[in-house]
């Protein structure tokens, strides 16, 4: 967590930068490649068995996902308007918002257990066919990815309610939701591939 | 022990690095067989054939391999010395980073050691190689959290470094807590035996695997480095001052 900690450097930043701390950015960068290439065995593998993985992927229960998008989605505004809230000196709303955002990411997480849940109870695991072995390889993965982004969002929100942001000290608050949005935008990936695309 | 002496068995230790890296890569990998390597979906009889067809190799491969991997210890053991400068009166990341260095040795050793002992005894029960591939294999792909916990204390310890000429640059810190989790879908190869996941596939092995040397041969890089800056005499000192007791000079 020493992202969260770390000092900021007004010097250091230029009116066109990355948000948050600079070094973490290669993070995120490797993490998007891992997900590209999770993708790319996806799509490689559908190539193979198209009907396969059509018929399966009617078997998913779209409503699911939908919600879990919106759930995402709102979480990741929540976490923009805490940081609009801190750089436009209004640093007391952010922990509001930082629990919206943590109340949300509970959420995703309280839904994907009731999702695998309906699957498991349907004799469906990952072992079921290919097409379901992507669907909790990369959703577990994801998973996982969420429940870290959550507990860095804990993090923000001790942080924030210890007043430690203020309009010239928002780096850890950026490095953290530069993260929740990655998590964010690799499930909108997820989704669309394997909820959505025929 | 006097300076010169102990800065020059830094400076092989570190260099045991690009060492483990290259027989690593030629004796488990080439002569091993496993570039690229056996199917967790192929057949006893056609894992058999494998080693059948490929005995001289394969045994020379894993055999020297075990010798090898060794090479991994003094490397962390320079590792260890190099963070516990950084970290001061307790050095608790380095003694991690020791024991997930030691303990990843005997990890990779033992994969060896399955693969080895199948090729022992040519005229053994097919069931037989298929069980002690699969063990050599399960062995070194569900057991990477030692390496893992390494290598983020080997980042923890890099980014709390706050001298001058840190040991290692903030970005190679966190390519290396990547790297780290990059393992995760190793564990996989538990429960799949098709597809990317599987212990031949994509996703378990070779992107993994690849994120580990990779991590290591940039450390080895940054710790060659900074025992040659020290051998100059160009070193900035730890802003920590003392060291670890019985921890380097």
């Amino acid at each position: 967590m020493s992202a969260i900690a770390a000092t900021p450097d007004a010097a250091e930043y230029s009116t066109r930068r990355l948000p948050g701390d600079q070094d973490v950015w290669i993070f995120i960068i490797a993490e998007l490649l891992m997900f590209g290439a999770f993708f790319i065995a996806y799509i490689v593998n559908r190539a193979g068995e198209v009907d396969l993985f059509n018929a399966s992927q009617l078997t998913l229960d779209r409503s699911f996902g939908v919600v879990n998008t919106l759930l995402l989605v709102t979480s990741s505004w929540a976490v923009v308007e805490a940081a609009a809230a801190v750089r436009g000196n209004r640093a007391a709303l952010a922990p509001c918002y930082l629990l919206i955002a943590i109340g949300l990411g509970v959420a995703f997480i309280v839904v994907k257990f009731f999702e695998y849940s309906a699957k498991f109870e349907a004799g469906l695991s990952m072992t079921t066919n290919t097409f379901y072995m992507f669907y909790f390889c990369l959703t577990m993965i994801h998973l996982a990815h969420v429940v870290v982004g959550t507990i860095i969002l804990i993090v923000m929100w001790t942080n924030a309610r210890n007043g430690n942001y203020a309009a010239a000290h928002t780096k850890g608050l950026e490095t953290g939701a530069s993260y929740w949005h990655m998590v964010d935008l690799l499930w909108i990936f997820l989704f669309a591939l394997l909820y959505l695309l025929r | 022990m006097d300076e010169k002496t102990s800065l020059r068995y830094q400076l092989i230790s570190a260099w045991c690095g690009p060492a483990f890296l290259v027989t690593f890569v030629f004796f488990w990998g080439f002569l091993g067989h496993n570039l690229p390597n056996p199917s967790p979906a192929s057949s006893a009889a056609d894992l058999t054939t494998r080693y059948l067809n490929n005995l001289g190799e394969i045994r020379l491969g894993f055999i020297v391999s075990m010798i090898t991997v060794c090479l991994y210890l003094p490397w962390t053991a320079v590792l260890s010395a190099q963070m516990a400068r950084i970290e001061g009166n307790f050095p608790v990341l380095s003694f991690l980073q020791l024991l997930g260095g030691g303990l990843t040795v005997m990890v990779v050793s033992f994969s060896a050691m399955f693969w080895a002992v199948a090729a022992f005894r040519p005229d053994r029960d097919p069931a037989s190689f298929q069980l002690l591939t699969d063990m050599g294999w399960l062995c070194i792909d569900l057991q990477y959290a030692c390496t893992t916990l390494q290598m983020v204390a080997a980042a923890l310890a890099g980014l709390a470094d706050k001298r001058k000429l840190p040991l290692f640059p903030r970005w190679v810190c966190y390519l290396t807590i990547w790297c780290g989790i990059s393992f995760f879908p190793a564990s996989l190869t538990g429960v799949l035996k098709t597809g990317p996941f599987a212990w031949n596939g994509a996703l378990s092995y070779y992107i993994p695997y690849f994120c580990w040397l990779c991590w290591y041969s940039t450390a080895s890089i940054y710790m060659i480095k900074e025992v040659r800056r020290r051998m100059h005499g160009a070193d900035v000192p730890a802003t920590s001052g003392r060291l670890a007791h019985g921890m380097g000079t």
